[in-house]
């Protein structure tokens, strides 16, 4: 007890006199945090592994699309033979699982139950912690991800590649990004929750253009063009399409899907944080 | 205390009864429900439209044969919200609540009790949907539609509605050892998504896997050829079994569930 | 510790307990970082008895509390009795029915009330949960209508019946749930902490509410509790459970003397005397001033009270037992008999 009163003392005094002490504190206070909060989530998700298998499972749509356009000559129409058919739809599928969240149904949840207001009553952001579970939960599910996609080449040996070096790399940026999108578009909407009682069909209703537009049933090559224009227009394609082409090695334009990627987390992280203020001050009137 | 059909019966109605006041209770957000089904059937469309054009079918079904398909699988869809999901939720509640003893003291079979206390009206749009794209396809690809042709269509939907709840009554009945398993729907939605598509559009393993091991084939295919006056006697015959297993297995299983929960919980 | 028994075995008990036994097997976890991969990689187990030889007769129409701190087998033992748990040895019978064979005949003799879980519907009014509950247990519109305003009578509910549930206090909802819960009549009634989290007043009315439909069905009553007020003004046997063993079966007074052989003896004295000659009479608990506690033993109480009023300037005497939750407090923490 005695000695961090001392050493708090000497912190502030010391801050006093130099504050270029204050930002390294912050950071590794700020350090500090992160690691618990992984290290409690990681835990948390150990915990549940069987869940992480399901949910790593409930990702399979990639593969049973790829069972129909393997069979259908539509994809050759394309210029996409079975390899890279087999290739797009794994990197899909790998790809979905890292991009994967669920903010909105953990946070109405919370909500609902009344673990909301403690949260609000810590020096951290709500956000925070969701984020932390997610990548905890991503972390948990790299083994599966690796086991899935072992068996996928047993199966079909011929569409075994290995990316470059440049693609892998860009890969795993787009990827994260993707992350950052996807977790922004749920949070945004789980704003939502300050306003109405119940959510859970607009969650319903965003998992459909995810669904149907984001690559993750069909590379966007095989839509018409001006569907296709329309679906860039939004962000989904970014979540899957965009990493899932830069991993198989597929064509695709770099330079123009990253900055659509900053673009929309900058606009979307804007939204949020304007929708949380008003959000929060509602939900602090109504006497949560 | 009445005949034991009788109670049942009036139990259903009474449970139904107060499902749907329960609704009421919370502005059902109908509209938002007809917002998303019309999304589902047209990004459905979308993905199915990719296989055609250019003179291509798919497995052998023309444009209008595949949207019956279509049609069987929003149907089922419909049913899925309006019945299955609803009660099958329940079940990880109690579980986690300890509520599921409140349940298993009841002097009625806990099986009935936790599958049809809850009824929803949020699938009545894509049941709506789903039926209408099945009669105008069928229309469409030339169909005549007979009386004869109702009854065997009607006959083959209540055995893929019957197989449909058995597998999710199957996967929800994990959640006494999972707990949190409400993601083990979500791995069976994942795999039955399949039937949006005509069974002969996989290729022959994953055809073999599709009506052996998940029936997916039946639940879908089967009605749609039903529908299309496509339907041999012995499919007719083998839907009629497999929803039966399906039935016996999901009971079974439960009966099984129950001696583990009432083993093991403190 | 063999427990004493205040009756002999009785021609026909409704509720006859052999030997129960419950065991259960959990996953045991090191903390840290190790012991979550190794917890994930290989899951270790131990086995916990919850319930040890549990063996006691109930007539019917008798009030008997469980009694036992948290953990000590309680709940189990009445799951076991309602049929929830399968019990890993021993025999119940309930009602002359085998409880985990749960056939509808026996379940509807029975019923269960647990504090602060609930049967009932959260968004709609109890008489709609009710008119279900009829359905199930086979009650026709009129008798149950009959029986809806019996017990609410009793329980002191009228326009509650109305409202959602959800909009009732704590303390209605848990007497609509108990009115639910006695619907059909049953002949047994398992109550699992029935007052947890009520406020003084709303424990003091289901009390004399389950008071009250004893006298007047002749319902059996088995009832869990911590709160000793709960167990002190209903329950004139006990069964006290520890560490899952049956401790101790009898009155609550037959409890208290072989819990304290000793009485309490408050003396106010008119000047303060010396500890060493107060010690003659019996154990000096405490000696502030004028006012002394002492410990006297039962056989030796009024031969030591007649000295002490005799040799010592009293003023004032008071004798009382030691509380019993602290007698059943200490017990639990030494895990002996004084």
């Amino acid at each position: 007890m005695r000695n961090t009163a001392f050493s708090s003392r000497a912190v502030s005094s010391r801050a006093l006199r130099s504050p270029k002490v204050r930002p390294l504190q912050s950071l590794q206070h700020g350090w500090r945090v992160a690691r618990a909060l992984f290290a409690s989530q990681y835990a948390l998700m150990l915990e549940y592994r069987a869940e992480i298998v399901l949910w790593a499972l409930a990702g399979m749509v990639p593969f049973i699309m790829l069972a129909i356009w393997i069979e259908s000559p539509a994809g050759a129409a394309l210029g996409m033979g079975p390899t890279q058919l087999a290739r797009y739809f794994l990197a899909a599928f790998v790809v979905r699982q890292f991009t994967v969240a669920w903010v909105m149904t953990v946070f109405e949840e919370d909500a609902l139950q009344g673990r909301l207001s403690p949260m609000l009553l810590q020096p951290l952001h709500p956000f925070w912690r969701y984020l932390a579970s997610h990548v905890a939960e991503q972390a948990t599910r790299l083994p599966f991800v690796a086991l899935i996609a072992t068996l996928f080449f047993l199966v079909l040996p011929w569409a075994f590649w290995l990316p470059t070096p440049q693609r892998a790399l860009l890969t795993l940026a787009a990827t994260f990004l993707a992350f950052v999108l996807n977790f922004l578009i749920q949070c945004t909407m789980a704003c939502m929750c300050f306003w109405s009682d119940r959510v859970n069909a607009l969650e319903r209703l965003i998992y459909i253009p995810i669904l149907f537009l984001s690559g993750t049933a069909a590379p966007l090559d095989a839509f018409p063009p001006a569907l296709r224009r329309l679906a860039e227009a939004t962000p989904f394609p970014l979540l899957v399409n965009f990493p899932a082409q830069l991993l198989s090695g597929g064509e695709v334009q770099i330079a123009a899907g990253f900055t659509a990627l900053a673009i929309w987390i900058t606009g979307l992280f804007l939204l949020m944080t304007l929708l949380w203020r008003i959000g929060v001050k509602r939900y602090g009137a109504m006497g949560a | 205390m009445g005949n034991p059909l009788g109670r049942y019966l009036l139990t259903l109605s009474r449970l139904w009864g107060t499902s749907l006041a329960m609704q009421f209770e919370y502005q059902a957000n109908l509209l938002l429900e007809v917002v998303a089904a019309v999304a589902n059937l047209l990004g459905s469309l979308l993905l199915l439209s990719l296989f055609y054009g250019g003179g291509r079918a798919l497995g052998g079904w023309s444009w209008p044969q595949a949207l019956v398909v279509l049609g069987v699988y929003t149907l089922l869809e419909g049913i899925t919200s309006t019945w299955l999901r609803p009660n099958l939720s329940t079940i990880v509640g109690h579980v986690q609540q300890g509520t599921l003893d409140f349940v298993l003291l009841k002097p009625i079979d806990s099986q009935f009790w936790l599958s049809t206390s809850r009824i929803s009206l949020m699938g009545l749009p894509e049941i709506a949907t789903g039926l209408g794209l099945m009669i105008w396809a069928a229309g469409q690809a030339g169909i005549r539609i007979t009386p004869w042709l109702m009854i065997q269509t009607l006959l083959m939907l209540v055995a893929s509605g019957l197989l449909l709840y058995s597998l999710w009554f199957l996967v929800s009945t994990t959640s006494i050892w999972f707990v949190k398993t409400w993601n083990a729907t979500e791995v069976l939605r994942a795999a039955l998504s399949s039937g949006r598509y005509p069974i002969s559009a996989f290729p022959t393993a994953v055809r073999r896997f599709f009506t052996i091991v998940l029936p997916v084939a039946f639940l879908t295919t089967v009605p749609a050829e039903a529908m299309l006056g496509r339907l041999t006697l012995p499919w007719l015959l083998l839907s009629l079994m497999v929803a039966c297993i399906g039935l016996a297995l999901s009971r079974a299983f439960w009966q099984f569930a129950l001696r583990f929960y009432t083993s093991a919980s403190s | 510790m063999a427990p004493s028994s205040s009756t002999s075995p009785s021609p026909s008990p409704i509720i006859r307990v052999d030997g129960l036994s419950k065991t259960y097997r959990v996953a045991t976890k090191d903390p840290g970082l190790a012991g979550t991969l190794r917890h994930f990689l290989q899951r270790r187990y131990k086995d916990v008895a919850a319930v040890r030889d549990v063996s006691f007769q109930i007539q019917p129409g008798e009030m008997v509390g469980f009694l036992g701190p948290n953990g000590a087998g309680k709940t189990t033992t009445l799951k076991m009795l309602t049929g929830l748990i399968h019990p890993s040895a021993g025999k119940a019978l309930v009602a002359g029915y085998t409880p985990h064979r749960r056939q509808a005949n026996f379940l509807r003799r029975i019923t269960l009330v647990m504090g602060q879980k609930q049967q009932l519907l959260w968004d709609l009014p109890a008489l709609d949960s009710l008119r279900v509950n009829a359905a199930v247990y086979g009650i026709d519109e009129a008798e149950s209508r009959h029986r809806i305003h019996d017990l609410a009578e009793m329980l002191d509910l009228g326009a509650e019946l109305k409202r959602p549930l959800r909009k009732l206090s704590l303390g209605q909802r848990m007497k609509t749930e108990l009115l639910a819960a006695l619907l059909h009549r049953p002949e047994v009634l398992f109550l699992d902490e029935p007052t947890l989290g009520l406020d003084v007043n709303a424990q003091a009315r289901v009390r004399s509410f389950l008071a009250d439909y004893n006298q007047r069905f002749g319902a059996t009553v088995l009832l869990t509790s911590h709160y000793m007020a709960d167990i002190t003004a209903l329950c004139p046997r006990v069964l006290l459970i520890h560490e899952g063993r049956l401790f101790h079966d009898g009155s609550l007074d037959a409890l208290t003397q072989r819990l304290a052989p000793c009485r309490e003896v408050r003396l106010e004295l008119a000047a303060p005397w010396p500890l060493e000659a107060l010690r003659t009479y019996g154990e000096v608990e405490s000696c502030e001033g004028v006012v002394v506690h002492l410990l006297i033993r039962r056989d030796a109480l009024t031969a030591a009270i007649s000295r002490l009023l005799a040799e010592l300037p009293v003023r004032d005497l008071e004798v009382r037992d030691p509380p019993i939750e602290e007698l059943i407090g200490s017990l639990f923490v030494q895990g002996t008999l004084s």
